[in-house]
């Protein structure tokens, strides 16, 4: 499965990571592929929001090393990583809009702050954004104007304002209804055709996930239980894997003795 | 990234060779410019260009609108796919008026 | 374990133990973000990733002169008060024309600085916890930092520039408000003549005693904001997190700020 022509854009290589005293991300090692679409999925508390932290530069882990385009975020200087940063576009899950901006001031943020642009090129560059997030037109409101599935993809507009080589969305069908989560697969997997970006998904909707993934990674109480392709998890015969699929409890039988005493409390 | 000006019959070419990002797009921006405020029809020719950001083609909307203003005619030539996919996605090739080559445009204009 | 943990004295020492780190701790992320944003303001412009000068014109406005007319109305009335405690005082020795003095140096060395202190405590001390609180809780702050964008030199920079310009300059306008209280209260009190009442104010004060209070006042306005913001980074848990955290800094902020006080005022006048 290495052996593939393309280059790494993301490695994560032995990494543990804790949260005070306890251990939450267990050695966890990952490469994903330039212009890939790599979900990583599981239940909460799996560590799939830890891992994506990590993987933003949010977290110093407690061992192991992530490489960001070749480069080991654990390592850099400020200034590389403020550089690779320019490099790297994220869609938090509430949108994470500044309030006492408005859509258009959000968008053009970036812009603002990396490069030195002409006023008029970053307008122009922000409302193409929002007419790609299908938004045009929206720039003069306030993100507190604007419903959920709005702000999310004011979010991406955002995220991807400065073009960036990789883009990582936290739970982007997470509050939305079909049809608006439908739209935001297609624009995860327009950036990845049109725009060449290594994306990463963080998500537990398994229907969108198949939809859009070019591979899955499945976490599992801070472990990869499978790196693979779509076909190959939904025929994997893991046991953990095929429960969260199907979405029910790994032990199905019931012990009735020790449920009982659950219940009763004894 | 090289800026090459050539001057047809009543038109004038910018070429864009190279990358075409953050770095130098206000260069291009500032031919583009230069050149319509003479008042001369632009043609750009992205055959050359090897990868554009969103400053490019911000740079080449502004283009587009100044040139309206001022009634010039305005296009590009030679869009590569790649180029033609970032227009695309932001649905900019059904609005720049988009040339195969010179040779068809100087036909269309004629 | 178990007993130890049962024992209330053992309880109570332990929790005395665990607040005690905490303020130290807290001490340390106060220094730490001082350092930090004073690298920002200083060093900012020439590593070309300058402190926003609009954000601190903004915040001077809401902060600082928004809050005048409050900072008047307090001041004026503690001038009052204390014409109105002295005046009852001194009438004892016969001596109510002193009042003068009295008030003129209460208010520059002491209350000026302290009213606004507990004022601007209170109003911006508690809006930086609750605005950087509810960026934190809706990831702001995150989305901030992986854009590249530093939180202390986009959040806390600006702010604090702000502080330390606009609560000497409210103190200062606060010792205004006070002497103008007294004067008002002690010329219709005993019938000094207002221009008397500022002749003998202006011989009665030293330089060094507006700057006293200016100093202080500098003080205050590190401690109010280090505090706030503080508290704002640190939430969690949501909008309830973020109540709490306001209410906190507010409180903390208002103690360290008498103590602090205190202990200023004792070696200045040593």
């Amino acid at each position: 499965m290495m052996a593939n022509n393309n280059s790494a854009a993301i490695e994560v290589i032995d990494l543990v990571t804790h949260y005070g005293p306890r251990e939450i991300l267990h050695g966890i090692n990952l490469t994903i592929n330039e212009g890939e679409i790599m979900i990583i999925m599981g239940g909460s508390g799996s560590g799939k929001s830890t891992l994506l932290r990590y993987l933003l530069g949010l977290g110093i882990p407690t061992s192991g090393s992530i490489n960001l385009l070749g480069k080991d975020i654990t390592k850099i200087s400020n200034t590389e990583m403020h550089q690779l940063r320019q490099n790297m576009g994220v869609a938090f899950q509430g949108g994470a809009l500044l309030s006492s901006m408005s859509i258009g001031e959000n968008v053009q943020l970036p812009l603002r702050e990396h490069t030195h642009l002409d006023e008029k090129t970053m307008e122009i560059m922000a409302r193409m954004k929002l007419e790609v997030v299908n938004l045009g037109g929206f720039e003069k409101l306030m993100p507190a104007e604007l419903s959920g599935g709005m702000i999310k993809r004011a979010a991406v507009a955002r995220a991807i304002v400065m073009d960036p080589k990789l883009m990582f969305f936290d739970e982007p069908s997470a509050g939305l209804d079909p049809v608006v989560s439908a739209e935001l697969d297609e624009l995860i997997l327009n950036l990845r055709d049109a725009m060449k970006m290594t994306i990463v998904v963080v998500t537990h909707e398994l229907e969108s996930a198949f939809k859009i993934a070019d591979r899955i990674t499945v976490l599992d109480q801070g472990n990869i239980l499978m790196t693979d392709t779509v076909e190959n998890i939904k025929n994997s015969d893991n046991e953990r894997i095929q429960s969260l699929l199907n979405r029910r409890p790994s032990n199905d039988e019931v012990q009735a003795d020790e449920y009982l005493n659950r219940l009763t409390g004894v | 990234m090289n800026i090459n000006t050539l001057e047809g019959e009543g038109y004038t070419i910018i070429g864009l060779e190279g990358d075409v990002d953050l770095s130098c797009s206000p260069d291009a921006r500032k031919s583009i410019l230069d050149v319509l405020q003479t008042n001369k029809n632009l043609l750009i020719d992205l055959g050359k260009v090897s990868y554009i950001d969103s400053s490019g083609v911000a740079s080449l909307v502004e283009g587009y609108q100044t040139a309206k203003k001022q009634a010039l005619k305005f296009g590009l030539v030679g869009v590569s796919d790649a180029a033609m996919s970032v227009l695309k996605l932001a649905r900019l090739d059904k609005v720049f008026p988009i040339h195969d080559s010179v040779a068809e445009f100087e036909k269309e204009d004629a | 374990m178990p007993e130890s943990a049962t024992h209330p004295v053992i309880n109570s020492l332990e929790l005395v133990g665990r607040s005690t780190v905490k303020l130290i701790e807290e001490a340390g992320y106060y220094s730490a973000l001082l350092v930090e944003s004073l690298f920002w303001i200083l060093a900012g412009p020439f590593i070309k990733r300058p402190v926003r000068i609009s954000s601190i014109f903004s915040q001077m406005m809401t902060m600082g002169i928004a809050a005048c007319p409050i900072v008047f109305v307090l001041s004026f009335s503690i001038g009052v008060m204390l014409a109105i405690q002295m005046i009852y005082n001194l009438k004892t020795f016969g001596a109510e024309s002193q009042v003068v003095v009295g008030v003129a140096l209460s208010v520059t060395r002491e209350f000026g600085p302290l009213i606004t202190g507990i004022l601007i405590a209170g109003r911006t001390g508690s809006s930086l916890a609750a605005k950087i609180g509810t960026m934190q809780v809706n990831q702001e702050i995150d989305a901030l930092r992986v854009m590249g964008i530093n939180p202390v030199r986009y959040l806390v920079a600006p702010a604090l520039f702000a502080m330390m310009i606009m609560v000497p300059v409210l103190t200062f306008f606060s010792d205004l408000a006070g002497l103008l209280g007294g004067a008002v209260y002690t010329s219709i009190e005993i019938g000094l003549s207002f221009d008397a009442y500022i002749d003998r104010t202006v011989s009665a004060l030293a330089v060094a005693d507006v700057m006293q209070g200016i100093f202080k006042s500098l003080l205050f306005a590190l401690i109010i904001t280090l505090v706030g913001v503080s508290n704002g980074f640190s939430v969690t848990g949501g909008a309830e997190g973020v109540g709490k955290a306001t209410t906190r800094s507010v409180v903390l902020s208002i103690s360290y700020i008498v103590i602090a006080d205190m202990i200023f005022t004792y070696f200045l006048n040593l």
